[in-house]
This record gives structure tokens, sequence and C-alpha cells, in this order.
């Protein structure tokens, strides 16, 4: 019976140790890579307020493409950018930015009003609008991302962007798994920037 | 007779495995690998989980793809798999070799049941991403069943060995106090698993908070936790003082087992305050869920034990 403790107690300090290794390797795996920097841009929010690139600086974004009609799978965006809104709504550090594709539609007081009916209250969430031009050619050139048959054929892509305004990664906007990724990485960027 | 014996060992060998499954499945949960697979039963919609992007099917976000929690997931079914494939041979004995034996053959054929239902339970888990509820339901169902491998292992041993706790008398007023320490062994792991539960809700909705803060927001709960772990505490000395000090005889598995059980608390009761007050460690946190379900099991043994000796008294 002695014998067999310790086999035991033996067997569990190696589980111990195997376990360690697991965890810190599962710790270690998650590496989000540097995709590409946003290029140039200049558009306007719901304010009315100019949005550029230079905002993006020393903020984590999460950015999509959308447009207010949109009956398909916007809705379901909205809802979980909005979800993301609200759980780091104590966290100045992130932002999230919502750009039309269909600025003919989405004027500035349409968008407003979206804003509103989504809960919006500070800056922390804005949505943004531009010439249809100037909007097709960041969502191509810019973010690498589907940007014909507007607006009907934009992409239910999610973008996470560093506070260096580098694209880190994309994300299925519709899918929950892919949310419960997308709130990690915006912890660990955070994180990383603050050590 | 040989392959009654056969029997012991598959029981044996199923326990030991649901066991380690247990600790494996701790592992999933604290390396975060949980959602390593987002489908299921293939992994990325592949029997053997891919190595790189390019062998995702296009119907997956890549997003989802980390290659390391997706093999930690995949190890953790692969081994279930095996553990069912071992739990259906040690049905199969049971109902060949015991089948008159009321008391082997129906845990086992439970156990087996509950096995296929943990296997639609891991669907599920999948499905709702991790629902808090699933996860302490799929934990609870896997400690029922190694319970009852270990109550139909240990009966078919003593159909072995008749005699092996004919000699020991213990008092015969112990039954209630068995059955308030399990009820209290459940209650507390189900109140741990809401402890955890409830740590990663808060942090899901504050994702930037520290562990100790989230700790701290979590209140009564965690008192409740340290308060019936001192009951526990003081249950199982007092069942330890009956079974050793007022009983002739105790059988040595008795003896083990009691002494381990009172042992073990003592490093609950300190890993468990290691948690609280230093920090939400994943490796503590690991070893304090399985120390629980050993706990649980070794209860189990001295019940079986001590209702075996009161059949031979009687």
């Amino acid at each position: 019976m002695n014998k067999s403790i310790y086999l035991i107690i033996t067997m569990v300090f190696f589980f111990g140790l195997g376990a360690n290794w697991v965890i810190q390797k599962a710790n270690s795996s998650h590496t989000i890579p540097e995709i590409k920097l946003v290029p140039n841009f200049s558009f306007i929010n719901q304010d009315g307020n100019p949005f550029s690139n230079k905002n993006l600086l020393e903020k984590v974004t999460v950015l999509d493409f959308m447009f207010t009609s949109c009956a398909g799978p916007c809705p379901i965006m909205t809802n979980n950018m909005s979800q993301l809104y609200q759980s780091f709504e104590e966290v100045g550090e992130v932002q999230f930015l919502s750009i039309t594709v269909d600025p003919e539609t989405d004027d500035q007081k349409m968008l407003k009003t979206y804003a509103a009916i989504n809960g919006v209250s500070d800056e922390r969430w804005q949505f943004l609008t531009s010439d249809i031009e100037s909007i097709k050619n960041l969502k191509r050139d810019g973010f690498m991302l589907y940007a014909d048959e507007l607006p009907q054929g934009h992409a239910i892509k999610f973008v996470l962007i560093d506070q260096s305004g580098v694209i880190r990664k994309y994300y299925d906007g519709t899918e929950k798994t892919s949310m419960a990724v997308l709130k990690k990485d915006i912890t660990q960027l955070i994180k990383e920037e603050s050590h | 007779m040989l392959f009654m014996n056969n029997f012991r060992q598959f029981s044996l060998l199923s326990t030991g495995m649901t066991y380690l499954l247990i600790f494996i499945g701790g592992l999933v949960r604290v390396s975060g690998a949980g959602m390593g697979c987002p489908d299921w039963p293939k992994c990325f919609g592949r029997w053997i989980p891919p190595t790189s992007l390019d062998q995702l099917p296009s119907h997956i976000d890549p997003s989802q793809f980390n290659i390391v929690l997706a093999w930690i997931e995949y190890c953790n079914r692969l081994f279930g798999a095996i553990v069912g494939f071992i739990i259906l041979i040690t049905t199969y004995l049971a109902i060949k070799y015991y089948r008159h034996h009321s008391r082997i053959v129906w845990p086992v054929v439970l156990a087996f049941t509950l096995t296929l239902v943990e296997g639609w339970l891991g669907s599920v888990l999948v499905d709702t991403v991790l629902d808090p509820i699933t996860i302490t339901l799929h934990l609870l169902l896997a400690l029922i069943i190694v319970m009852l491998l270990l109550f139909a292992a240990q009966e078919a041993y003593y159909l072995d060995n008749m005699d092996s706790e004919k000699l020991s008398q213990y008092p015969s007023n112990l039954r209630w106090k068995f059955g308030l320490l399990g009820l209290c062994l459940f209650i507390e792991i189900i109140l741990g698993t809401e402890i955890r539960g409830g740590l990663e809700m808060i942090r899901s909705d504050n994702p930037m908070v520290e562990s100790q803060f989230l700790i701290d927001m979590l209140g009564t709960f965690k008192y409740m936790h340290s308060v019936l772990g001192i009951s526990i505490l003081i249950l199982a000395g007092l069942l330890w003082y009956q079974l050793m000090r007022l009983s002739k005889n105790p059988s040595r598995i008795m003896q083990y087992c009691s002494t381990i059980v009172l042992i073990l608390i003592f490093v609950q009761i300190i890993s468990g305050e290691l948690l609280v007050f230093i920090d939400v460690i994943p490796l503590i946190q690991l070893f304090h869920l399985w120390i629980a379900s050993w706990i649980l099991g070794l209860v189990m043994i001295q019940y079986t034990a001590w209702k075996h000796s009161q059949l031979s008294y009687e």
C-alpha cells in the first residue's frame, strides 16, 4: 500500500509538470500577427466632426463596414459591436468604428439617429461617412476587403487595429465564437501596451 | 473466473481513466482551450485538427484557429473517446458475468449511459460557446460516473473477498453522516464551479479587471465556499474519529481512506485560500478541482466498506 501511495504521488507530480507545460504553451500561443498599416483617410463622424487615421493612434480599434438600412447580416454585426461596446464600457483605450458603405442614404443625421438607437452615448463608438469612392478605396486597398457591389456586397468582417494604427486581425462579425476570440485579443493588445 | 477478474481490472482501469479525464477536462478549462475546436465532433471540419491556416474549411472563421488550443481540446476528446470505449468493455463484462448482481451491473450500465450523455453535453458546450450551467453539469456527471464505477469495482472486490470487512466493527449510526458529508461535498463542488463560472462571467463583462478584484466582487459566494469547506473538515474529522477510535479492527482500506480524506481536505483548504488571497493560479485551480473529485471517491469507498461491515455484522 505504501508503495502504491508513493507511485500515485510521483504520478501526480508528473501530471502537474505536464499540466504546467500545457498551460504555459496555451498562454504563449496567443500571438496576434501584424498585417499592415491603415492608410491615410479623413472621414466625418455622426456629429459632423472629422475622423482620420490619426485618431486610430493610442487606441485599440474595432472597425466594420455596414449600412443602416441593411437587413442581412448587419443587425447581427451591429448587435455584436454593441455588446463589445458595452463590455469595454470602463476601458477608454478601446474604440469602435462603423463605416457606412451607403453614404447616399446614411448621411450624418441618419448615422446620429442609428447611433442613438443602438445606445451609443459617448465617443467610444463612432459612425463614419465620406464619399463612396473614398470609402470603396479604403475598404479595398486599405483593408483588403471586398468592395464591389456596394452597399449589398459589403464584408461581414470586424477588423482589429492596434495602438499604432496597424491592422492585426480579421473576425467574422456574425459569429459568437469569433467575438469571444476578439474580446480576448482586445484585452491582450491593451495589456501588451501597458507592460 | 478469469474473465470475472478481468471485470475488476477493467472497472479499476475505467475508474482511473475517468479520473484522468476529469484532470484533462480541468486542464482544458484552465488553459482556455474549451473552444479550441469550434465544431463537434470534428475539429475545424477534420478528424485530425489542422496544423496550418490553409487547411481550414471555408465555413469556419480563421480568427478562431489557435493550433495549441485546438490540439489541447482534441486530446481531451480523443482521451474521452478512449475512456468511453473502456467503460463500454467494462459494461459488457458486467452484463456478461455479473448480471445477477444488481449492485454491480446497474451502476456500470448507468455509468455507461451517463458517458453517452457526457459526449452529447460536449457538443452542447461547443454550440453554446461554453454555457456555464452546462459546464457545471458536465463536471457533475463525470463525478457521478467515476463514483458509480468505483462502487461497482469495490462491490466486485467484496464478492471475491467476502471476509475483508468481517472483523471490522464500526458504529452503526453513520449512514446519515456519510450522506451529509457526500451532500456537502457535492454542494461544495457546485459552489466552487459557480465561483469559477462567476469569475469568468465578470471577466467577460469587464475584460480588463484583475483576478484579485474579480474575487472580491464575488462577495458572499467565496465565504460560503470557505465556511462549507471548514464544515466538511469537521464532519470528516468526526467520521475519522468514529471509524478509527470508536471502531474495532478497522480494515486497512478504511484506515487509509479516512486518513487520506482528512489530509486532502487540509490540502484543499490551503489551496483554496491561496486562490482567494494570493492569486488565481491555473495549476492550483486545476488541482483544487481534481483533489475534490478524489475526496468524493474516497468517501464513497469509506461508505461502501462501512456498509459491508454492517452487512457481515448483521
